[in-house]
């Protein structure tokens, strides 16, 4: 790990916080028949975060009397905002309050800024206040913030779950109990792009082939932005989801983050199977929130 | 449900070719064939690098949509270049296929309509895409859609570095579908790779799991159960299976046994259907969607480099 805390990292975060409390989170929620089933609701929600920018998210309610745990998916890095991630049983919506949030530039999101992948991971990146992540970490916020207040959501059961913008929410936002991270951009990032040759790290490849000039204050950014730094700040159960043996986000290679968790941690090292890989992790969030069965797949029962 | 793939390798999803499958899709192809290209390049320096030119490619479709693509060419290799079409996933930002260039190959990595980059024209959305106009044949989504993954082939074949002899498709998950449905229409490619192929055995697939994407055609039905036969009608033209038998190249496929979002009874199936002689499935137990891609890459790897390098190539 050769990235060094920055002095500012504490007053950068503390001014991205202040800048999203000017502006109220004004939602807008419609009922969507066409996604709701005989076991769940779902809704289309508009909130408004910094900037001030709209955003899109869906709102899975199950059925019945509530409260419900619930499960966050805050922006990930892709275009596409899905209900529930590409196969997860869609029962999980009978058991859990589901939220998922398209960040700025994502699709339903991305009026009036549209974000190309790849290429939102550098927009911006040699410009610490105007970095396009700081503005999509408060997305995820405000998502949660919404969700915090939602009447149906059980708040001491409530896992945020995706990759480095879930621990950064997490870690903001103090009150997420539960956490499950698959970093993936923010880990040590200079040093990774100089092992990879392989999109999204290969986008800071690409930036710093063209700009040359700019390595430091790239460097500069995004040490703001390593999960490092967030980690002392998360005090909720953590499922770390690393990359397989020898990957340059292994368990090894995460050890670091890790270590610096404040509540209790799992680092779960992927074996390379999807199936494996994704049993556990819905076993261990059934577990954390008391249930003695998980919701899966047909194919993985 | 657990799978055993002896009780599975036999099995045969739930759709029958209409009379009139080749006859739709050759007036489609005859359209198509009437609109002309309209191929810009634009050379791309951000995502170029040392050892590869990456360049913009755009082109003209059905519809009058304007489809992009990453094009991605080795530098400085002597002759004609084998070349590689990559086909996305469905909720898949199309990427930029420097890999597939480092190893020699010239590679076209299109985003058909709807996808990023391409959807000025048409944007349904995800999840819709599945769905839009699902009841109609003639302007169900995917219509457009195949043929945009079609065409690539033919600006390939504009390219002065590709060798027009040893062209290959590859993908997985919807990727591995459009592998299956370009191999089958365009008889100049020589080789085929499919992975956990969705757009397959579709009307199946909607009993076997409760998962996105294939969950969107059952959130369509729960509003209108009375399109049920509209729909698996629709679908009939655009199933994979209904395709295969007209693939004629070497093909391989791979397939999770836990495959929790394209069920490998589908696989198995779409592979039985194949019509090509030279085929080989790699089914992967204890894997999922994936479709145990960490050891299948390899298998991909020497599958291309041998159907589509000729060794008096300097590649």
């Amino acid at each position: 790990m050769n990235t060094i805390k920055p002095v500012g990292f504490q007053e950068y975060w503390q001014a991205t916080l202040r800048n999203l409390a000017k502006y109220p989170t004004a939602p807008e929620i419609r009922p969507l028949p066409l996604r709701s089933t005989p076991y769940a609701e779902c809704f289309s929600v508009k909130i408004t975060s910094a900037g001030p920018y709209r955003l899109f998210a869906y709102l899975s309610i199950p059925k019945g009397e509530g409260n419900f745990p619930a499960i966050y998916y805050p922006p990930q890095y892709k275009s596409v905002l899905e209900i529930i991630p590409q196969g997860s049983s869609n029962y999980l919506r009978s058991r859990y309050v589901v939220m998922s949030l398209a960040g700025r530039g994502q699709r339903n999101s991305d009026q009036p800024y549209s974000a190309m992948f790849p290429g939102q991971f550098t927009e911006n990146i040699g410009d610490l206040d105007n970095y396009v992540f700081r503005n999509i970490v408060a997305d995820g916020i405000r998502g949660l913030e919404f969700l915090f207040a939602r009447p149906e959501v059980d708040r001491k059961r409530i896992a945020v779950v995706g990759n480095d913008v879930a621990l950064m929410t997490t870690a903001l936002l103090d009150g997420s109990p539960y956490v499950i991270c698959t970093p993936s951009l923010f880990v040590d990032s200079i040093s990774r792009s100089g092992k990879s040759n392989s999109y999204p790290m290969e986008e800071i490849n690409d930036y710093l082939n063209l700009f040359p000039s700019k390595k430091n204050s790239v460097e500069e950014t995004l040490s703001y932005f390593d999960l490092r730094w967030f980690a002392p700040m998360v005090t909720g159960k953590t499922l770390i989801m690393a990359g397989p043996r020898g990957t340059l986000l292994d368990a090894e290679a995460l050890g670091d983050v890790a270590s610096e968790f404040a509540g209790d941690y799992t680092i779960y090292e992927s074996v390379n199977s999807s199936y494996k890989d994704g049993l556990y992790s819905e076993n261990w969030l059934s577990e954390a929130f008391g249930f003695g069965n998980s919701i899966l797949p047909a194919h993985w029962v | 449900m657990s799978v055993n793939p002896a009780s599975i390798e036999d099995y045969v999803c739930d759709v029958s070719k209409p009379d009139d499958f080749g006859m739709f899709w050759s007036e489609i192809m005859c359209l198509a064939a009437d609109i002309p290209l309209n191929i810009e390049m634009i050379l791309d320096p951000l995502r170029s690098s040392d050892g590869i030119d990456t360049y913009q490619v755009f082109y003209d479709s059905l519809d009058g949509v304007r489809v992009s693509s990453w094009y991605c060419v080795p530098k400085g290799k002597k002759g004609k270049l084998p070349a590689l079409v990559f086909l996305p996933g469905y909720q898949m930002d199309p990427p930029i296929p420097k890999e597939w260039a480092r190893r020699g190959f010239a590679t076209l990595a299109v985003a058909p309509r709807g996808k990023l980059r391409s959807m000025g024209q048409f944007n349904p959305g995800y999840p819709n895409l599945l769905t839009t106009n699902i009841t109609d044949k003639n302007t169900y989504s995917y219509r457009g859609f195949y043929v945009d993954t079609w065409r690539t082939i033919d600006v390939l074949l504009a390219q002065d570095e590709v060798d027009c002899k040893n062209i290959g498709v590859l993908g997985s998950s919807q990727g591995g579908g459009l592998a299956i449905t370009t191999a089958a229409m365009r008889k100049e490619i020589k080789a085929a790779s499919s992975g956990a192929p969705y757009l397959c055995g579709f009307m199946d697939a909607i009993k076997l799991e409760d998962t996105y994407p294939y969950e969107e055609i059952n959130d369509y039905l729960r509003v209108h159960p009375e399109h049920y036969d509209l729909v698996r009608d629709t679908l009939s033209y655009f199933d994979g299976i209904n395709f295969a038998e007209e693939i004629a190249c070497p093909i391989i496929m791979n397939i999770g046994l836990q495959d929790n979002v394209c069920p490998p009874e589908t696989g198995y199936a779409v592979f039985n259907s194949i019509g090509s002689k030279d085929k080989e499935l790699f089914v992967y137990e204890g894997h999922g969607h994936e479709a145990g891609r960490y050891l299948q890459t390899k298998v991909i790897c020497e599958f291309f480099d041998k159907h589509l390098k000729n060794d008096e190539i300097d590649v």
